[in-house]
């Protein structure tokens, strides 16, 4: 007797968890939690899916409408390279209506359909917020006071949200502390992490040129961050194969990782490659204030050409011959063919009359408010 | 040559930019196909006989300084 109570609490306990939900009920949830974690396209395939059936049609509805609303006005540069999308306005409309036809008595859905209406007349709308959780998640990872609490920190936000960004600053947390084979397995999972956070997204991306540079930026950062956790472990031929592999990506422009190569040809007595990194490093815009003094210092304890006219003097031209090459190598393709007839129109659609500019210099910039 | 989709916010842009010269619209992937980019922002400078003759991608490379801008143009003057 008393064996068969156990079986039947063990059954009960069964019945209760969440591997008993119905299978609408439990894509529903899945749908919830992918988009908790901004993976677009999962949770939208998720989400549709539970939007079929009668049960959940309104809960998922409700969900569709609000990650498009986020897409259509709310996602500009909420990350890196992503944009508003128009095309999705219509949609989160037409789901949040279908959410409270599926349920009229449903609030949420209605306070959500007239945020959405009231977003679509407006004349502008805000980014959507950061969101308080990943910062305080973010901060967690910031302030970790030893190495058991800061890949806790990692993985909750890397759970609470699915971007790479937790996997490059744990990454490199991990060095600051010396654990260098943990901080190259966590560049790698952030490498990973990036891939499938912008496959999820792409559409936010607009422009295929967008979206292949944010691909390479993720894929340059875990390569980079690899490569310096070598060169901390004295692996100077790994961490110069993982160093020129996050080079080629960000195609010689990122100011990180040319210095980690400066400091690499360095310790491996290469004074002139040093010299050159170093120089494409100040080169370059952005690096973080304390980096480029230590690369401008490195620079003066190099032999170089600086000793005739004057270190700033000598700096200086270098860094002016090195952009100028870089607008060089920019130049492609039209060059050298007719402008084509372009089919513009003016900024409020009317067709814009071109002829006046014929005969003259013209510089065309294109470009977009975003 | 704005490939924005969103008129309004394009609109409101240009009224905080107040840029001294003619801003036209084209289609994003019409423009990029004809002028053969995939990255904005993207520069070309055409000589007055209509051919293109210099084609620049992304801010970095030019647009920091206007006297870069002016290279460009200048060589086209002459």
């Amino acid at each position: 007797m008393q064996r068969l109570s156990a079986i039947v609490t063990v059954l009960l306990t069964l019945a209760g968890t969440p591997a008993a939900q119905s299978p609408p009920r439990e894509a529903l949830v899945r749908g919830e939690k992918f988009w908790d974690q901004r993976l677009a396209r999962s949770a939208v395939a998720a989400l549709e899916s539970a939007a079929r059936d009668r049960v959940t049609a309104a809960e998922a509805h409700e969900a569709l409408g609000r990650l498009y609303t986020f897409k259509g006005w709310q996602q500009e540069n909420v990350f890196p390279g992503w944009h508003d999308e128009p095309s999705f306005r219509a949609k989160a409309l037409s789901e949040l209506r279908a959410a409270v036809a599926a349920d009229p008595s449903r609030g949420s859905a209605k306070d959500a359909l007239r945020t959405a209406e009231t977003f679509d007349a407006a004349e502008s709308v805000d980014p959507a917020p950061p969101r308080p959780e990943i910062r305080a998640f973010d901060a967690k990872i910031a302030s970790a006071a030893n190495v058991p609490d800061l890949l806790a920190a990692i993985e909750q936000r890397a759970a609470a949200q699915a971007d790479p960004a937790p996997f490059f600053a744990g990454a490199q947390s991990l060095i600051d502390r010396g654990e260098y084979d943990r901080a190259i397995a966590m560049a790698e999972r952030g490498g990973t992490a990036s891939d499938r956070f912008i496959d999820e997204n792409l559409s936010a991306y607009q422009l295929t040129g967008k979206s292949q540079g944010s691909y390479a930026r993720g894929r340059a950062t875990a390569a980079d961050l690899v490569g310096w956790a070598k060169f901390q472990k004295k692996d100077y031929a790994g961490a110069r194969d993982k160093l020129m592999e996050a080079a080629q990506l960000s195609q010689d422009q990122d100011f990180l990782n040319q210095f980690h190569l400066g400091e690499l040809e360095r310790a491996q007595n290469a004074p002139a490659r040093a010299r050159e990194r170093y120089l494409t490093a100040l080169s370059l815009a952005g690096g973080p204030p304390p980096l480029r003094q230590r690369a401008t210092e490195a620079l003066t304890g190099l032999e170089s050409a600086a000793v005739a006219v004057g270190f700033d003097a000598w700096l200086e031209t270098e860094l002016t011959r090195r952009r100028d090459e870089r607008k060089a190598e920019a130049l492609n393709s039209l060059v050298d063919r007719p402008l084509p007839k372009l089919p513009l129109t003016t900024v409020d659609g009317r067709p814009y009359d071109a002829k006046s500019l014929q005969g003259k210099v013209l510089l065309l910039n294109f470009f977009a408010s975003w | 040559m704005s490939i924005d989709e969103d008129t309004k916010r394009l609109q409101r842009y240009l009224s905080e930019a107040k840029f001294p010269f003619p801003v036209a619209r084209i289609d994003a992937t019409q423009a990029q196909q004809m002028m053969r980019f995939d990255n904005t922002p993207s520069t070309f400078y055409v000589d007055r006989s209509g051919i293109v003759r210099y084609q620049i991608t992304g801010g970095e490379a030019h647009g920091d300084s206007p006297a870069r801008v002016s290279w460009f143009i200048d060589q086209l003057k002459k």
